[in-house]
């Protein structure tokens, strides 16, 4: 046995010991939902430890007509969307931004805020929209690029901001009677530009244990073990865990930037629905680069497919094997509900390592 | 309306829902097996493939080696020896001549090393606009030789997994050079396998082999444990990593063992012999990281699973369709 | 939600970009959102932005827990 693999045995069994009571652990980043499953973590997890997937995808948690609102962009004559490579395959109530370039429509995936600007750069004759989707980590970097943007002119670059807020949907979590969390594994690269304070209302308001987290599987597995001897000492508090990048403070000048580009208002979150101040809307100074006002077109409310359980799934109340569509009519060739679409949401991950749990290494 | 998309030539689930649709228009039709090329009466190997990569030029090769290596290591993993190719060129309007010369040089190079006959061909030009730049299509024709029943259906518990190089190297050069990552060390493994399984093939043990091309190495396993019916597992820690494919992949978001690889076969070989093939396999270069990564079982029927370097343990699976960068 | 991957910053173009290297990739970063960066730091790059220069110490917390797991698992720590 590897030396890796003696420590995480290690983990595991400090774990199990002090596990002695049925324990609720929500994860919500998504990140940390792929590595648990990459790395084959629940394998090792005591049996009375339940580790719930929350709403830790930026994908999962756009809202549908806000899937549609892209499609038709896509659609518009002089358009080029550019987008990261998650949004592609997330189905609106139609069809989705892989479907509209299979239909010629000029959609491309970047991996940074700043190709999409690049693009506007080169290609003078094309309206760029950039689909600006993703959390407090993401939205500095489409903060800086609208800046820039802005200060160049950039008459061919507009954005579809969908940028959304972790607190708020936190609150939102820990205050549903429902759902009974007993600890949250909170979302490493989000806290990078948060900090800690955001954080503090979980355990002094809900009484929530936490644990800020890195994503190796050492990190996840002491962070387990962190928030269940909080649970153990009956004493909740925001555990900082991966401090070689977690400041107390957070990554002040990137909040100053998300503070000059946008404002907190109102967002639609799928599966949740409408919550106040979740979302970060774009000041009206920047209201020319608002694709939606260049282009005319609207979000519209849309009901959720059919038979679709990701919003209980998203808050933890449903595994994704307990849904009616869970593998035969959902499942990642042909995904109805956004938790199946991104490959780390929950039902995605839940049929790709474990077939929602049909196979032998589930516990 | 519905309409292919990029996911349904990518390998995975999407790509085997749309061969099943095609073979179901052959009612009556024998299919004679899945693998990755078919076996005549007389021990006559055939095999076909067309060649789309971007960008043509690659570190490591083009598209004019891929073609030829590529349906040539399609024989090669059933044990044949490849001996004539036919050639396709459908090439776009103002596509420059020089470039395909040097393609054309470089296919040639291959041919040659191997003893492969270039035996018919055709070529088509297309107004601009309507290919990209150029495709090919090669078929391979060749002949069994020694071992003549390779194929899924040997597998049986108690064989071990044997794997020849890194997986997804090839994957994860495209990946870079698409996404315009400048990656030292990185290099496609495009590469004929025929020299090295030659080899191999007097093992008796030797049961059936597949060149981890797409859908990677964890597709071939997955197709292996679904068609024998048999399980898989392998141990993370043994497979042999090129560093470089998987720094790229933890970049973009990928999962190297759905990557790609153009010179990497799978070869599942009796316990008994394992050694043997393992030490033919590490004295050819394209050899040369060989290692026994894993073992069959009867237990779990179906089912790939992976003890992954920090000892737990998760199931392998296909990939959907066209692996996408993630930021999340 | 959000990918991040440890960069070492190999040059500076200008206070916006730097070229940084991940493992065997190279890769032109935005390096705006973590002003003051030198050569050599390690930054963590998320979506194309460095979002933080990272630090070395694990922290006392990581100390103190490991502490614990040996004690809990029955490894006496001399």
């Amino acid at each position: 046995m590897n030396e890796t693999r003696e420590r995480i045995a290690l983990l595991s069994k400090a774990l199990d010991l002090m596990t002695d009571r049925p324990i609720r652990v929500m994860e919500v980043c998504g990140t940390h939902t792929v590595s648990i499953f990459r790395q084959g973590l629940r394998s090792l997890f005591p049996p009375s430890l339940e580790l719930v997937s929350g709403p830790g995808c930026p994908v999962c948690v756009t809202d549908q007509g806000e899937i549609d609102a892209a499609v038709s962009l896509a659609g518009i004559k002089g358009v080029t969307v550019a987008t990261y490579g998650d949004m592609l395959r997330v189905p609106g109530s139609g069809s989705s931004l892989v479907n509209e370039r299979a239909l010629g429509r000029d959609v491309r995936v970047i991996t940074s805020a700043d190709q999409a600007l690049e693009i506007a750069r080169n290609e003078k004759t094309r309206l760029v929209v950039f689909v600006a989707v993703g959390f407090e980590t993401t939205a500095p970097s489409t903060a800086s690029v609208i800046l820039d943007a802005h200060r160049e002119g950039r008459g061919n670059f507009t954005v579809l901001n969908l940028h959304k807020a972790v607190p708020p949907v936190l609150e939102a979590l820990a205050s549903d009677k429902n759902i009974a969390l007993d600890a949250l594994l909170l979302p490493g690269h989000v806290s990078v530009i948060l900090g800690l304070s955001p954080y503090r209302f979980l355990p002094e308001d809900h009484g929530i244990a936490c644990a800020v987290a890195g994503f190796g599987a050492e990190d996840i597995m002491l962070a387990l073990v962190e928030v269940v001897r909080q649970i153990r000492e009956g004493r909740p508090r925001v555990a900082s865990l991966y401090s070689q990048a977690v400041r107390e403070e957070g990554n002040c000048l990137a909040r100053d930037l998300i503070d000059r580009v946008f404002e907190p208002c109102d967002s639609s979150w799928r599966g949740l629905g409408n919550l106040p101040l979740s979302g970060y809307g774009l000041r009206e100074e920047y209201s020319s680069i608002d694709a939606l006002k260049r282009l005319e077109i609207s979000i519209n409310d849309t009901s959720p497919p059919s038979g679709c359980s990701c919003g209980e799934v998203l808050k933890g109340k449903m595994l994704p094997r307990e849904c009616a569509l869970f593998g035969r009519l959902c499942n990642p060739s042909h995904p109805v509900g956004p938790c199946m679409v991104s490959s780390e949401g929950s039902c995605a991950a839940h049929f790709r390592f474990s077939r929602g749990g049909d196979h032998p290494w589930k516990h | 309306m519905e309409t292919l998309t990029i996911g349904h030539g990518a390998g995975g689930s999407l790509t085997q829902e749309l061969v099943s649709m095609i073979l179901g228009r052959f009612p009556g039709n024998p299919v004679r097996d899945r693998e990755d090329c078919a076996i005549l009466p007389e021990g006559i190997a055939v095999t076909i493939d067309g060649y789309t990569v971007t960008p043509l030029t690659f570190e490591g090769g083009d598209i004019g080696s891929l073609c030829i290596c590529g349906s040539a290591n399609d024989l090669s993993v059933r044990g044949a020896k490849p001996l004539y190719i036919a050639l396709g060129v459908i090439a776009e309007e103002g596509f420059p001549l020089g470039d395909l010369i040097r393609f054309m040089t470089s296919a040639a190079g291959v041919c040659s090393a191997l003893g492969i006959e270039l035996v018919t061909g055709d070529t088509k030009i297309v107004p601009r606009g309507q290919a990209d730049g150029l495709f090919l299509t090669t078929c391979a024709i060749g002949r069994i030789g020694t071992h003549s029943g390779l194929g899924t259906s040997n597998i049986s518990p108690g064989d071990v997994i044997l794997l020849t190089s890194p997986p997804g190297m090839h994957g994860a050069t495209i990946a870079a050079s698409r996404y315009g990552l400048k990656v030292e060390g990185l290099s496609s493994d495009c590469a004929a396998l025929w020299p090295m399984i030659e080899k191999l093939l007097p093992l008796e043990g030797l049961r059936c082999m597949r060149d981890c091309t797409r859908g990677g190495l964890g597709t071939v396993l997955c197709e292996w444990a679904e068609s024998a019916d048999i399980g898989i597992e392998i141990d993370e820690t043994l497979i042999p990593w090129d560093e470089a494919t998987v720094s790229v992949c933890d970049l973009l978001g990928l999962d190297p063992l759905h990557m790609a690889g153009e010179g990497c076969a799978a070869i599942v070989i009796s316990q008994e012999e394992a050694a043997d093939a393992l030490e033919l396999a590490k004295k050819h270069p394209l050899g040369k990281r060989a290692s026994v990564i894993g073992s069959v079982t009867g237990e779990h029927p179906g089912y790939v699973g992976i003890h992954t370097a920090s000892g737990g343990t998760r199931l392998v699976d296909k990939p959907v369709g066209e692996e996408l960068p993630r930021i999340c | 939600m959000c990918l991040a991957i440890p960069h070492r910053i190999i040059r500076l173009f200008d206070d916006k970009r730097a070229l940084a290297s991940a493992g065997a990739v190279e890769t032109e970063i935005r390096v705006d959102l973590v002003p003051g960066l030198e050569i050599g730091d390690v930054v963590l790059v998320h979506a194309g932005f460095a979002i933080e220069r990272l630090r070395e110490e694990q922290g006392q917390e990581i100390e103190a827990l490991w502490e614990e797991v040996r004690r809990m698992a029955g490894i006496v720590h001399e």
